[in-house]
């Protein structure tokens, strides 16, 4: 699947993050394999 | 990563997007950005280097954010200054920081000229408002500059904001919070700015407060509108949610209250608004059930429960728990709840623990305990963080888990009450104080006793035109309270002294107490 903007990918292996600032077509790899996006649990207060 | 990016990265997506409203002015992402460039230009031009620290003294402004994130562009730390500080409290922060530069706005220069031969290490001081013989205006140099392309290389455990707490107890301790404190929080609680409509924010509380700092952030970088007040004023407050069509806004509780008592409230037009969140000092029940009935019912209130020195919130109770709904029990349920102070927060572990070190199990008080990836560095030059060996942080905040994992505050350790051996914690005994119907708020405090080691001393300020007595308040309590806890004297005032976040300030109670006995 495409990386996808703002989104935060994670390597579940070394545990490295990565945050998508502008999307193009690729994966992100890592540890030879494919990163896991990171969901982000909105917070329901104003900050 | 460098929380100037928070900035630039949608500056660069959605130049043309409005970010930011203070008063007549309205900046864009990419008007916002070029601003902090240029003073990011300004600081290096003056000589200011990696690390250094930077100190603002003003209410909030669009050039107080522009700050921030130019300090940050230019790998400097950040000092938000409280403003109601008094001399020695301003001289002790800047000493104690080492600032170097010191941004000062209209009201403050007399203050900052009166305390300047005292400033050993401030050598630029620059004023945020109209330039005067002795400071020059940051917005002329801001104007003049070219802006700055490249930002500093930050580390991420470089410090990035230096916070010093309101210190209700002692002098205030600077907390050290990094980049990647603020990158953790902002990251996993909002989503970055997409271009689409994610509403308009009030921001009122003080840039000095952590709640201030962090909206700052998680605002601009999920593309919520902020709109500034220069500081808290209810009729105000109330035509901006009206006519900037807020969404989400965050009061403390003496707003809270204030805002339920101005006149123009009933005439306000809040079908905007749906987040109100509160925190910054517990909410009194009187207050929080009156603003559950004012406010219509799509508004969801949270209860937002953290510290300075976890960069914000650690627990929330969210908007479902405070709507009064369903049979007569869940509607009890809900009512003794809303003393709680919510569930952690999916990056945050929590746990009580006893005077040991030992887990409580649920319905015990004991000290809360959270474990965070963005807990501080630590306080500026000591050595008490009250980190425990497993990355816990004792918060030296009371509390109990009931059955459903709620937290409920106590009280601070320091204001805990041994009588006879026995310990209590004030919250509880106000707890109890504050759903009597006449009784609008109430502080316990401990006073020193021959018999007991300490006796429990209660203020109670009745509700507005109503009127109680000790011997009611005492039946009162008996009926609810093991009688070690009930009080032992009450004092009927107007009114309690808080500090300027609305913290009651109990060494002023206690010294009132020992003042009377002398």
């Amino acid at each position: 699947m495409a990386n996808v903007l703002g989104k935060r990918y994670m390597c579940e292996k070394c545990g490295t993050e990565v945050l998508c600032n502008k999307a193009g077509d690729g994966t992100f790899m890592c540890c030879d394999v494919e990163m896991k996006i990171k969901e982000v649990k909105p917070l329901p207060s104003s900050d | 990563m460098n929380t100037v990016n928070f900035v630039s990265i949608p500056a660069s997506m959605f130049p043309d997007q409005e970010i930011l409203v203070f008063g007549e002015k309205r900046l864009t992402y990419g008007q916002l950005y070029d601003r902090i460039c240029r003073l990011a230009s300004v600081f290096n031009q003056l000589g200011l280097k990696q690390r250094d620290v930077v100190a603002v003294m003003d209410t909030n402004s669009d050039l107080y954010v522009t700050a921030y994130y130019a300090s940050a562009k230019a790998g400097l730390t950040f000092l938000p200054l409280n403003y109601r500080a008094k001399d020695p409290e301003l001289e002790y922060m800047v000493n104690t920081a080492g600032a170097k530069a010191l941004l000062v706005g209209p009201r403050y220069y007399e203050q900052i000229r009166r305390v300047r031969p005292k400033l050993a290490t401030v050598s630029i001081v620059l004023a945020m408002g109209e330039a005067t013989s002795d400071f020059p205006s940051v917005e002329r140099l801001l104007a003049d500059a070219s802006p700055q392309e490249a930002d500093a290389e930050v580390e991420d455990e470089d410090i990035s904001v230096l916070m010093y707490t309101s210190g209700t107890t002692s002098l205030p301790k600077g907390v050290m919070l990094r980049f990647q404190d603020f990158t953790a929080y902002v990251t996993a609680n909002v989503e970055m700015a997409d271009g689409s409509d994610r509403g308009a924010a009030l921001v009122c509380v003080p840039f000095y407060h952590i709640a201030g700092m962090v909206a700052m952030m998680t605002n601009i970088w999920t593309g919520r509108r902020i709109v500034l007040m220069p500081q808290f004023e209810a009729r105000t407050w109330l035509a901006l949610v009206e006519r900037e069509r807020i969404t989400h806004a965050f009061v403390v509780p003496t707003m809270m209250k204030q805002l339920l008592d101005e006149p123009n409230f009933s005439k306000t037009d809040f079908s905007s608004l749906t987040n109100l969140a509160y925190g910054g000092a517990p909410m009194p029940l009187p207050v929080i059930r009156r603003a559950i009935e004012a406010f219509p019912k799509h508004v969801g209130f949270v209860n937002a429960y953290g510290q300075t020195e976890t960069t914000s919130s650690l627990t929330v109770l969210g908007p479902e728990d405070h709507r009064l709904e369903g049979t007569p029990e869940e509607i009890e349920r809900k009512l003794r709840r809303l003393n709680s102070i919510g569930r952690p927060l999916p990056d945050v572990e929590v746990k009580i623990i006893d005077e040991n070190g030992n887990p409580l199990p649920p319905g015990q008080v004991g000290e809360i305990c959270i474990r965070t990836p963005r807990i501080m560095k630590g306080y500026f030059g000591r050595e008490d963080d009250a980190a425990l060996p497993d990355g816990f942080r004792a918060t030296r905040d009371l509390g109990w888990m009931d059955e459903e994992g709620y937290i409920y505050f106590a009280g601070r350790k320091d204001d805990m009450i041994i009588r006879g051996g026995e310990n209590i914690a004030p919250a509880e005994i106000e707890v109890v104080l504050t759903s009597h119907p006449a009784v609008e708020e109430a502080a316990v405090i401990g006073v020193p006793s021959i018999e007991w080691g300490q006796t429990v001393y209660a203020f109670v300020v009745p509700r507005p035109g109503k009127s109680v007595s000790p011997k009611e308040l005492d039946a009162f309590c008996r009926a609810r309270l093991a009688s070690f806890k009930c009080p032992e004297n009450y004092e009927i005032v107007d009114a309690l002294s808080k500090n300027p976040l609305g913290k009651i300030l109990r060494n002023e109670l206690r010294a009132r107490v020992s003042a009377g006995s002398a």
